[in-house]
């Protein structure tokens, strides 16, 4: 049984595998331009709307008010990034009702390929925000003597949201792929739906923790209400 | 639990050009849109606030007017009341001016009618009177009327007083005509006889009569000597009588105007 669709090798070419992770990955990235790209081409801006914009609209919109609730200033600029963690995430997990279809979010190889982005991008937005000496100092608060916790806080972070996205799609597969072998019949189904759902859950909840940390490494003021959200949303993904 | 890391670096690359594509096909495109949308909404939103505005301040507008044309109207109105009410008045005014003139003229036209019925009588009451004296004098005295006036009238000339007969005298010598003698009745020659005598007599010896006659004596003689008159006649006692009518009508006439009045 194959727990990773890192081994699941499609093609190989002169010592460069083309496993199905990234197949899947090009798949998914190939369902969400052209679903946008076929529905951008016709955009309206008058009074009547079609139902598929509205869709985008309700989405994009949605997403921007996750980003501003969490505190940020300016969620456009945050957008693209978080965004499309969040629909990339979301659209992976939901495929996999698809026959055949192996969820890439299931690789830790995407997963950490995911949390690295954020790691990079917390330090970039946090220096495109306040510089680079105003990003350096939060190492060093509230005194110099947290700098080593403030960076194994960084590292195990970026840890921990790799592992959690991996842990949880990964697991059910893997659940499902036991109840199959155990109760063939009616189980599966019901853990497919419930895979469905965690798999929404869990894209929403990487992207928000990736606000969340790019949000309060921007941000030197207003901490205490948003250290409690972040706090909660940790509590709630695990 | 296994991480190739050469998928991993491919993932990162596949997230970036994600990213990218996304940003280029949906974010941008999106926001844009809606962006546009909110501000046509917002720019329409003012427009018809605009509009609702102007039209509130058009609706204020015409309400005044409304207001001011019926304050006018009400102004006009009460002016036409008073200007009805004046003409009403002076229409009044006039007719009972009219009334009050017509009235007048009737009243007038009564007293002319009464007297001129007064006049009617007395002539003829006269012209009666005479006649049956005559009559009387004719049938019970065997003489005429008239020569009963002449033998009167020449008494009356002989008991003149000394200063009338002098009077009479003095005028009679300026006097270059004849002097005249006037009577309603025809004087027979016996009657101008007995005249002439007593004038001769008693006034001037060579004086020449004439003699006429008068209606308006009704029953007299009237002498002319120059200025000097000397007249005796029935009109005095016909004067009383008319005194004596006149009370009569002037009392059975007071009646008549306020039945007219009343009934009118």
């Amino acid at each position: 049984m194959e727990i990773s669709p890192d081994a699941w090798v499609l093609y190989e070419w002169q010592g460069l595998r083309l496993n199905a992770t990234i197949v899947f990955t090009w798949a998914v990235m190939a369902f969400l331009v052209l679903g946008s790209w076929a529905i951008t081409a016709r955009l309206s801006e008058g009074e009547t709307v079609s139902r598929w914009q509205v869709m985008l609209e309700v989405i994009v919109a949605a997403i921007r008010d996750q980003i501003a609730e969490v505190g940020a200033d300016s969620p456009g600029r945050y957008l693209p990034f978080i965004g499309t963690l969040f629909l990339f995430i979301a659209t992976a997990n939901v495929l996999a009702v698809v026959p055949g279809y192996q969820p890439p979010t299931g690789s830790l190889s995407t997963t950490v390929a995911l949390a690295i982005c954020v790691l990079v991008a917390v330090p970039l937005f946090s220096i495109g925000e306040r510089g680079l000496g105003g990003y350096l100092r939060t190492y060093l608060q509230p005194t110099p003597l947290m700098l080593p916790f403030n960076l194994v806080a960084e590292a195990s972070r970026t840890i921990a949201l790799a592992v959690r996205l991996y842990g949880n799609v990964m697991s059910g597969t893997v659940i499902v792929g036991i109840l199959i072998s155990v109760a063939p019949f009616f189980f599966p189904v019901v853990m497919q739906v419930l895979g469905l759902l965690t798999g929404l859950i869990q894209a929403y909840i990487f992207a928000i923790l990736a606000m969340v940390y790019i949000g309060s490494a921007s941000r030197t003021r207003r901490r205490t209400g948003n250290a409690t959200a972040s706090q909660d949303i940790t509590e709630t993904g695990d | 639990m296994q991480i190739d890391w050469l998928t991993v670096a491919a993932q990162i690359v596949n997230f970036l050009v994600l990213v990218w594509l996304l940003q280029r096909f949906l974010y941008r495109p999106i926001t844009n849109a809606m962006a546009r949308r909110e501000v046509r909404i917002e720019s329409r939103l003012a427009e018809a606030k605009d509009a609702r505005a102007e039209v509130e301040a058009e609706a204020e507008r015409l309400r005044e007017k409304r207001e001011e044309t019926e304050a006018s109207r009400e102004e006009m109105l009460s002016e036409a009341r008073q200007e009805a009410a004046d003409l009403r008045k002076e229409l009044e005014d006039d007719l009972r001016k009219a009334m009050e003139a017509r009235r007048k003229t009737w009243e007038d036209h009564l007293e002319d009618e009464r007297d001129d019925f007064a006049a009617r009588l007395r002539q003829r009451a006269g012209h009666q009177v005479v006649d049956i004296v005559g009559r009387v004098l004719k049938d019970y005295a065997g003489s005429d009327l008239a020569g009963q006036v002449a033998g009167t009238f020449a008494d009356r000339l002989a008991d003149l007083d000394d200063g009338a007969r002098d009077k009479l005298t003095t005028a009679a010598e300026r006097a270059d005509g004849p002097v005249r003698v006037e009577s309603s009745l025809t004087l027979k020659p016996g009657a101008r006889s007995k005249i002439t005598r007593a004038i001769h007599e008693f006034i001037a010896p060579d004086l020449e009569v004439e003699y006429q006659e008068d209606d308006d004596l009704l029953l007299g003689v009237r002498l002319t000597i120059g200025e000097q008159t000397v007249e005796w006649s029935a009109t005095r006692f016909l004067s009383r009588l008319e005194t004596t009518l006149d009370e009569v009508i002037e009392g059975s006439g007071r009646h008549r105007p306020d039945r007219a009045a009343s009934s009118g």
